[in-house]
């Protein structure tokens, strides 16, 4: 798949700098006395990045307020750079998606804290294989020879899943068996490609399927889910070991409490959440289960 | 009806194996897919075998499309190419015996090309997509389709759109083009965007179509590429080069004496996805970046 123009790319760039400063700006608010200590909290891109940063604001100015400390927020250009970022950027913190969060508790020691509950009342979400209901493509056999459009090389639902669900069915090589595979960025651009016709078959995440889905019926209508993957936690706050013990124990306190008070309520209906529930390193097993699962196939794509 | 011969590898006056091709209208899409095809028979056939190809370019109209296959079959060519859905259906209407590979049919799985003597591709493109998109831009009551009824493959894409669109409570306007007046129905057909069906009537005279819309900034796609940059604002098309390549193979593979019947046909479902910045400008429509960030191309 080709990528927009540089000059779209560069728009692109422009944007999100704009918008991070402006959310800086924004967190920065509670400010009566100005707090000192400061938590630098850093977020996977989604589709809509202007949305997505919009929700986020909301959380960081109430984080600020009940904590007491300065936390502003950073958008990471793509998935999967967590480990860059924590180290170049020293970041606090940040909301990840599984596959990032698997690396950073394996190499980053960082502290699972806690998931966000979505409005349907989930707080995890599983890898969908998607074709057209017009593709006749049902299994992997119908595959070969086919288009495959992947979310990114970090993310579980988007190409971990894939991967492993391919090795299950033994294919360990997805550049001889299909014609073309690529990356889209996003898990909505993933479905969108396969909708065009862009791709014949696309690995998605099944919470943005939904709300795909539920904007716009006629999406569910052309599409065949033909695997599903185990369900994985969705987005998970990691806070690093370094971070002051009381400090992320409040962090934790407010964030899990939240749904308790009428501000935090406010808060978690503009972050579309209905709340945060605690989180393990335990509920990252089935992650690493699937990594073992596609690990010959990962290492030919990457070898190619 | 413009006849052309074109001769693939130069030396000998006597070409060895001669193939006919129809175009069902002289419109870029069916060009491309054309040259596409021109190269990959040029490529297989590179040092070897003399082929000479007559090309017909009859204009869009059932009596003309009727003679081009005629005349082929008089010139008793050893194969015919034929490019969207109304020339080859004159030549299957023709029951003539001479093979036939068609390319550029919508939906060949709708249209009753299979047989003895013909095999070929053809492409879908998910019109469901092109209201998707148009809704992201604007608010959209009225849809006009513009199609031609002459045209089978066209009259199926009108339908489809139409059906889709109803169902998502979007009304149709029907844009019917049999000669070049039916052009003046756009001017009244109130409608907040217009999709253009692979219609070659429509095709042939789309600058027109452009100039008539560009005043009211009705915003415009197409199932084919705008490669001349008429101003089509986004298209979401089927590459009409990969057709002509699968064309010439099996083109080959029936001058080497392979039967049509036992070459599998194909129907294309891959696309590109093109938005017209310069046409957007121009409208004041602001083209959201999550929308842009889907394109395949975006023209500036």
């Amino acid at each position: 798949m080709s990528r927009p123009p540089l000059s779209v790319r560069r728009f692109l760039l422009r944007l999100f700098l704009c918008l991070l400063l402006c959310l800086a700006a924004a967190a920065d608010r509670p400010a009566a006395a100005e707090p000192e200590e400061e938590l630098l909290i850093g977020i996977e891109p989604e589709h809509n990045i202007f949305e997505q940063m919009e929700r986020y604001r909301y959380l960081a100015g109430y984080l600020s307020g009940q904590l007491r400390v300065q936390v502003k927020l950073t958008i990471m250009s793509r998935y999967g750079e967590v480990i860059e970022r924590f180290k170049s950027l020293r970041l606090d913190g940040a909301f990840l998606t599984s596959y990032t969060a698997t690396m950073g508790i394996n190499e980053l020691n960082l502290e699972p804290v806690v998931n966000p509950v979505n409005l349907n009342g989930q707080s995890t979400s599983q890898g969908y294989i998607l074709v057209r209901k017009d593709s006749g493509i049902r299994a992997v056999e119908q595959m070969r020879g086919k288009s495959i459009v992947f979310v990114d090389p970090a993310t579980v639902e988007g190409y971990l899943f894939p991967l492993a669900y391919l090795e299950q069915h033994g294919i360990t090589d997805s550049n001889s068996f299909f014609h073309r595979f690529s990356f889209a960025g996003s898990h909505a651009s993933a479905i969108f490609a396969v909708l065009d016709g862009r791709a014949d078959i696309g690995a998605a995440k099944d919470t943005v399927y939904n709300r795909l889905v539920h904007n716009d019926p006629s999406i569910g209508q052309e599409l065949e889910i033909i695997a599903q993957s185990p369900k994985v936690p969705e987005i998970t706050l990691c806070i690093r070991k370094e971070i002051d013990p009381e400090l992320r124990a409040r962090l934790a306190e407010v964030l899990l409490t939240m749904d308790k008070t009428a501000d935090g309520r406010k808060v978690l209906e503009q972050f579309k959440a209905l709340r945060f529930v605690k989180s393990s390193k335990a509920d990252f097993d089935g992650v690493m289960k699937m990594e073992q699962e596609a690990r010959a196939a990962w290492r030919n794509t990457e070898n190619n | 009806m413009l006849t052309v011969l074109c001769v693939l590898a130069a030396g000998d006056l006597h070409a060895q194996k001669r193939i006919g091709v129809i175009m069902t209208g002289d419109v870029p899409y069916y060009g491309a897919m054309h040259e596409a095809f021109v190269s990959e028979l040029n490529r297989r056939y590179a040092g070897g075998e003399k082929i000479e190809i007559i090309l017909q370019k009859p204009f869009p109209d059932s009596i003309s499309w009727s003679n081009a296959a005629r005349k082929l079959i008089a010139f008793d060519v050893d194969l015919i190419v034929a490019y969207g859905s109304p020339a080859i259906q004159a030549v299957i209407h023709e029951k003539s015996r001479i093979p036939l590979v068609y390319a550029g049919l919508y939906e060949p799985d709708h249209e009753e090309v299979a047989g003895k003597y013909a095999t070929g591709c053809g492409f879908k493109v998910p019109l469901t997509s092109i209201i998707r998109y148009f809704k992201q831009l604007k608010p959209l009551t009225t849809l006009g389709i513009v199609y031609s009824s002459i045209e089978e493959d066209s009259v199926r894409q009108y339908e489809a759109m139409k059906d889709v669109a109803e169902q998502q409570g979007i009304r149709v306007a029907k844009i019917d083009i049999r000669v070049h007046a039916d052009l003046e129905q756009l001017k009244t057909a109130k409608a907040d965007a217009i999709f253009i069906t692979g219609s070659s009537l429509a095709h042939l005279w789309l600058a027109d179509i452009m100039t008539i819309l560009r005043k009211p900034q009705v915003p415009v796609a197409d199932i084919f590429p705008d490669d001349a940059e008429a101003g089509v604002l986004m298209t979401l098309s089927q590459p009409p080069h990969i057709q002509g390549e699968m064309a010439a193979g099996m083109a080959a593979k029936i001058l080497r004496g392979e039967k049509p019947a036992k070459i599998l046909a194909c129907t294309f479902r891959d696309t590109e996805l093109v938005f017209n910045l310069v046409e957007a400008r121009h409208m004041g429509i602001d083209f959201p970046i999550h929308l842009l960030i889907e394109a395949t191309r975006v023209i500036e």
